[in-house]
């Protein structure tokens, strides 16, 4: 570790040294880490290919770990993908920034080309092994099974160990990682919650997992249509920061700077190349050599470019799952009392092009005692879940600054509501802006904020729609609860001021026990129609009807409070023809 | 049921313990019957009033408000029923109660009894409510079930004038007023019971001014010293003791009565229509409870003229000011009281309220002639002999 290796170390050396700032700075943060790299992988490369994805996923623990507190876990993640060409292997396995996603503008999950390789460090330095990989494309005519290592020193992979094997499938990828982790399954950095939630927003996605010796879970696709992946976008010049502008320079190297701008960038005319001119920008550079400019040229070539007004970049390039293939996920997430999802249009985000989806879930079947509990809230970019660091993250600022209370559900001040609920908010976009290079924390531009603020507060809009029916039931229940209890009371005042027989008494109340049954079935069928009506409601798709759906609804639901001594019945249905409306008016008249 | 039951009601001397238990037996046949029993009482509202000027009050027309038993009427029913077997008690024993004694008195039967408990109240106003109810039901007012409350008003100034009450036991009470300094003597409970007569020869005029110290002013300033004349103090929007007080005085003494007060919506609709007409709540009440014959005196639109009266402005945007104005105006378009013509004096006056957007307050003559402690009582002895009212 002398200072003259580390001026020449390679990325991989950089990053052997780093894996804390990757994804791996704990035992239970590799297991994620390195399940979830393999897992974005799989699917990337499934949608690039317009392949149906079909994972399946096996962790356990097998025995102790090298380091102290930690075990030996195993993770299997394999693909019906289109396969990795042998000589391809080496460079996705064990080299860092080996991407073919890189810089493209793609709302894929992988960006960067660090996350399999750093999961294959970490496996080599905690196990002293590397990844094993099956892979096959439909040209091979036999599957590959090759161990592969990184080559800290040179950021090389190497294939240690290589045979021909037959395999079960025409195509795909297998991976194996034996490493040093631990095991957490549920909360927020549980395994089972990054599985859900990648189900939730992969709604063409067939997952089947096993852990430890548990039962193999099955959770089936919900979507038969492949992910039709936008066309890539070139970069819009705002969206990037000094170092990536630099870092696209070295990208394009030997081209004219005009080449570069025509090329390399969206929204860069001979107007705004005019214009940049007032900023510090020369014209004649645009026939040099991109390659020939100093740095501090480059500099001046970034920040003219910031300095000029350009069109929004293409809101093309985002993709959205879109409301009914996430209503038809969120039962996925488990028993779902009811639920909704809203798919914003894609929008413009400090001049990035974003796609903000919510879905808001009420589970079934949690005990009482969670009422109190918060929310759980699932974070997704580019429908990758985000685990960690949730705080200061743009979904969580944007949930606690939502009004819940409107919507029926309890809301500590400026926090993440409670009870049995899901909220889900996924943001999509070509560019998303992290916190911090683990990439697991949105962040909080007021811009963003607001957006996913408005989604938000849709979403819980229409839920309370489903809030409100199920209140409007118990309504009735209480209603017929109501009568029981007051009905006998009635009749002894009755008996009590007339003399009244005992066998008269007795006719009164087989008398009152029929209306009641008469009453109990019109409430049953009000309750029926209200359900209907409902069904009716949320069978509609889109944000834009279901605006409309909501003002039907409060037209035949209003309610109006009643100006009587029965205070706890004074919320009434207009549908519900026993309410004698009347009654109020005459307590108002003599008011 | 209630139709041919309300006829029962109207019978002139209705005894309200029968009426009440034929009421409830009713209702328990219709149960028997497994039918939803149906109690109906006059609707009491603007829409259901009429006024015809020869009767000289609001009365109340053919609608009516049914309740059926349901799951939203069956705990107000039950109260119902619970609250008129109290009642009941004390007309049979001749105990009277307010209100609010009414409303402990129920409490304290819920707590005894526990199979009452689900009908205990939270409030008064919740038992008021059903007190309220069982009158509409009944065409009662609430003094004809002992329910009487602490009246506000009708403070009463005279050197001429003999009130005897009959006692609840049979007694007498006989109380000549001119025995009173400048304290007044205040109507209570069922003024209607009262009789009253001059001490000798005729009284000229009974005068009821809206501030009851503007009256006592005028009485401690000699006037009934002065002059043969009934004085009473309103204070504010007439009570059911001052309105069935100016009744008894106008049907007994047979004595004009002039009302003066505010040049303002408020007066002319709260207080001057209810003195004189009654109200659109009071439907069923207003024959005991009003006073036909009672004038506006004051202070009128010509008034502030011709005494050159300080006024205010009123302003419109203003929401309690801006609401008065509006209330005048419906009022005007709805009010049969104010649309008869024999009233055009009054619906003038407020026209002249809502298109000049003025108001003056009944103190203003105290600047007419502000060395003259008299000045006062001499305008409205002028205004009364010019027949300067409405
Ligand atoms: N399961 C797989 N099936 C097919 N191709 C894969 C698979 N995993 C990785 N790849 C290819 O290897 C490349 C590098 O992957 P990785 O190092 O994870 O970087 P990134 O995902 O950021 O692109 C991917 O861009 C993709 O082309
Ligand atoms: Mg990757």
């Amino acid at each position: 570790m002398s200072s003259s290796k580390i001026t020449s170390s390679s990325t991989a050396e950089y990053f052997s040294k780093n894996l804390q700032q990757v994804g791996f700075s704990s035992g239970t943060k590799a297991v994620l880490t390195t399940l979830k790299e393999a897992i974005d992988n799989s699917l990337d490369a499934c949608e690039e290919a317009q392949i149906l994805p079909e994972i399946h996923v096996e962790i356990e623990r097998v025995g102790q770990g090298t380091q102290k507190n930690m075990d030996q876990i195993r993770v299997l993640v394999s693909d019906n993908g289109p396969g990795i060409g042998a000589e391809d292997l080496a460079k996705v396995y064990g080299e860092y920034l080996a991407s073919s996603k890189f810089g493209r503008g793609r709302c894929s999950r992988g960006q960067q080309g660090i996350g399999i390789s750093a999961a294959t460090t970490w496996a080599q330095l905690t196990a002293a092994k590397g990844v094993t990989v099956i892979t096959k494309t439909k040209r091979m005519p036999q599957a590959l099974k090759a161990l592969i290592e990184v080559d800290i020193k040179k950021n090389q992979g190497s294939v240690i160990e290589k045979k021909n094997i037959t395999w079960d499938r025409p195509q795909g990828t297998c991976v194996e990682f034996f490493f040093d982790g631990r095991l957490q399954l549920q909360g927020e950095g549980g395994i089972l919650t990054y599985l859900k939630g990648t189900s939730l927003v992969n709604p063409h996605l067939s997952l089947k997992y096993k852990i430890n010796k548990e039962e193999e879970i099955s959770l089936e696709r919900v979507s038969n249509d492949t992910i039709d992946l936008p066309d890539a976008v070139s970069p819009h010049p705002h969206t990037m920061k000094l170092g990536e502008f630099i870092h696209h320079i070295h990208l394009f190297g030997k081209v004219s700077v005009q080449n570069f701008f025509e090329k390399g960038f969206s929204r860069i005319s001979s107007d705004v190349t005019n214009e940049m001119t007032k900023h510090g920008f020369k014209k004649a550079w645009l026939n040099r050599s991109l390659t020939d400019l100093s740095k501090d040229e480059q500099h001046k070539l970034y920040q003219a470019l910031q300095s000029v007004e350009l069109m929004a970049p293409s809101t093309k390039s985002v993709l959205r799952i879109g409301e009914e293939a996430l209503s038809k996920s969120v039962d996925r997430l488990g028993e779902v009392d009811f639920f909704s999802v809203v798919s914003r249009k894609p929008q413009i985000c400090d001049a990035k092009p974003v796609v903000v989806e919510v879905a808001v879930a009420r589970l079934k079947n949690r005990p009482s005692a969670e009422e109190e509990q918060s929310a759980q809230v699932l974070r997704f970019a580019n429908r990758v879940p985000l685990q960690f660091d949730k705080a200061a993250c743009a979904i969580v600022k944007a949930i606690e600054s939502v009004n819940w209370k409107a919507y029926g559900l309890a809301q500590p001040k400026n926090s993440i509501p409670l009870g049995p609920y899901v909220i889900a908010v996924s943001v999509v976009s070509p560019f998303i802006k992290f916190k911090n290079a683990s990439k697991e924390t949105i962040d909080a531009s007021d811009e963003l904020v607001e957006e996913l603020r408005l989604a938000i507060m849709q979403a819980g809009q229409k839920l309370s729609r489903h809030i409100k029916k199920e209140l409007r039931a118990a309504d009735y229940e209480k209603k017929i609860q109501h009568i029981e209890q007051f009905g006998p009371i009635l009749i002894e005042g009755l008996g009590r001021i007339t003399s009244a027989s005992e066998n008269q008494l007795k006719k009164a109340r087989e008398g009152l026990m029929k209306i009641l049954g008469r009453d109990s079935e019109v409430a049953l069928e009000d309750l029926k129609k209200a359900e209907e009506a409902h069904q009716k409601m949320t069978g509609k798709g889109g944000a834009s009807s279901l605006s409309e759906a909501g003002s039907e609804e409060e037209a035949s639901s209003g309610q109006e409070t009643e100006k009587s001594s029965d205070k706890k019945s004074s919320k009434k249905n207009k549908k519900d023809k026993n309410d004698d409306e009347q009654t109020t008016l005459a307590l108002e008249g003599d008011a | 049921m209630s139709r041919k039951h309300l006829a029962t009601i109207k019978d002139p001397d209705k005894e309200v313990p029968k009426i009440a238990r034929e009421m409830c037996a009713e209702m328990l046949k219709e149960l028997e019957r497994a039918n939803r029993p149906v109690l109906e009482a006059i609707k009491c509202s603007l829409d259901n009033s009429f006024y015809d000027h020869k009767v000289g009050y609001l009365t109340p027309g053919e609608k009516t408000v049914k309740t059926e038993l349901n799951v939203s009427s069956v705990l107000k029913m039950s109260r119902s029923v619970f609250f008129l077997e109290i009642l009941l008690r004390n007309l049979d024993s001749g105990a009277v109660n307010t209100k609010r004694e009414l409303y402990y008195i129920a409490k304290g039967e819920c707590k005894q009894n526990k199979k009452l408990k689900p009908l205990d109240f939270n409030d008064q106003v919740e038992s008021d409510s059903i007190i309220d109810f069982i009158c509409e039901l009944m065409e009662i007012y609430r003094e004809e079930i002992n329910c009487f409350a602490n009246d506000r008003g009708g403070q009463t100034y005279c050197q001429n004038l003999i009130v005897t009450e009959h006692m609840p036991d049979g007694t007498k009470a006989t109380i000549d007023l001119s025995s009173l300094g400048t304290t007044p003597f205040q109507p209570k409970n069922r003024p209607q019971s009262f009789t009253i007569k001059p001490k000798k020869g005729q009284i000229d005029f009974c005068l009821v001014v809206e501030s009851e110290g503007t009256a006592n002013t005028l009485v401690t300033n000699g006037f009934t010293k002065r002059h043969n004349a009934i004085v009473m103090g309103a204070q504010g929007v007439p009570s059911n003791g001052v309105r069935a007080w100016a009744k008894t005085i106008q049907d007994q003494l047979k004595i004009p009565i002039y009302f003066l007060g505010d040049l303002d919506a408020y007066t002319m609709q709260n207080i001057f229509r209810t003195l004189k007409a009654g109200s659109a709540a009071s439907l069923i009440r207003n024959k005991d409870f009003s006073a036909p014959e009672v004038r506006f005196l004051g202070v009128l639109p010509d008034d502030v003229k011709k005494y050159d009266l300080t006024n205010y402005n009123v302003d419109p945007r203003d929401p309690v000011e801006g609401r008065s104005l509006k209330k005048a105006q419906d009022a005007l378009a709805n009010d049969p009281f104010f649309k008869d013509k024999k009233n055009k004096g009054v619906s003038e006056i407020l026209d002249w309220l809502i298109k000049e957007k003025r108001r003056c307050e009944q103190q203003a003559f105290f600047m007419v002639n502000p060395k003259d402690p008299q000045a006062f009582e001499k305008i409205i002895l002028e205004k009364i002999k010019k027949k300067d009212y409405v």
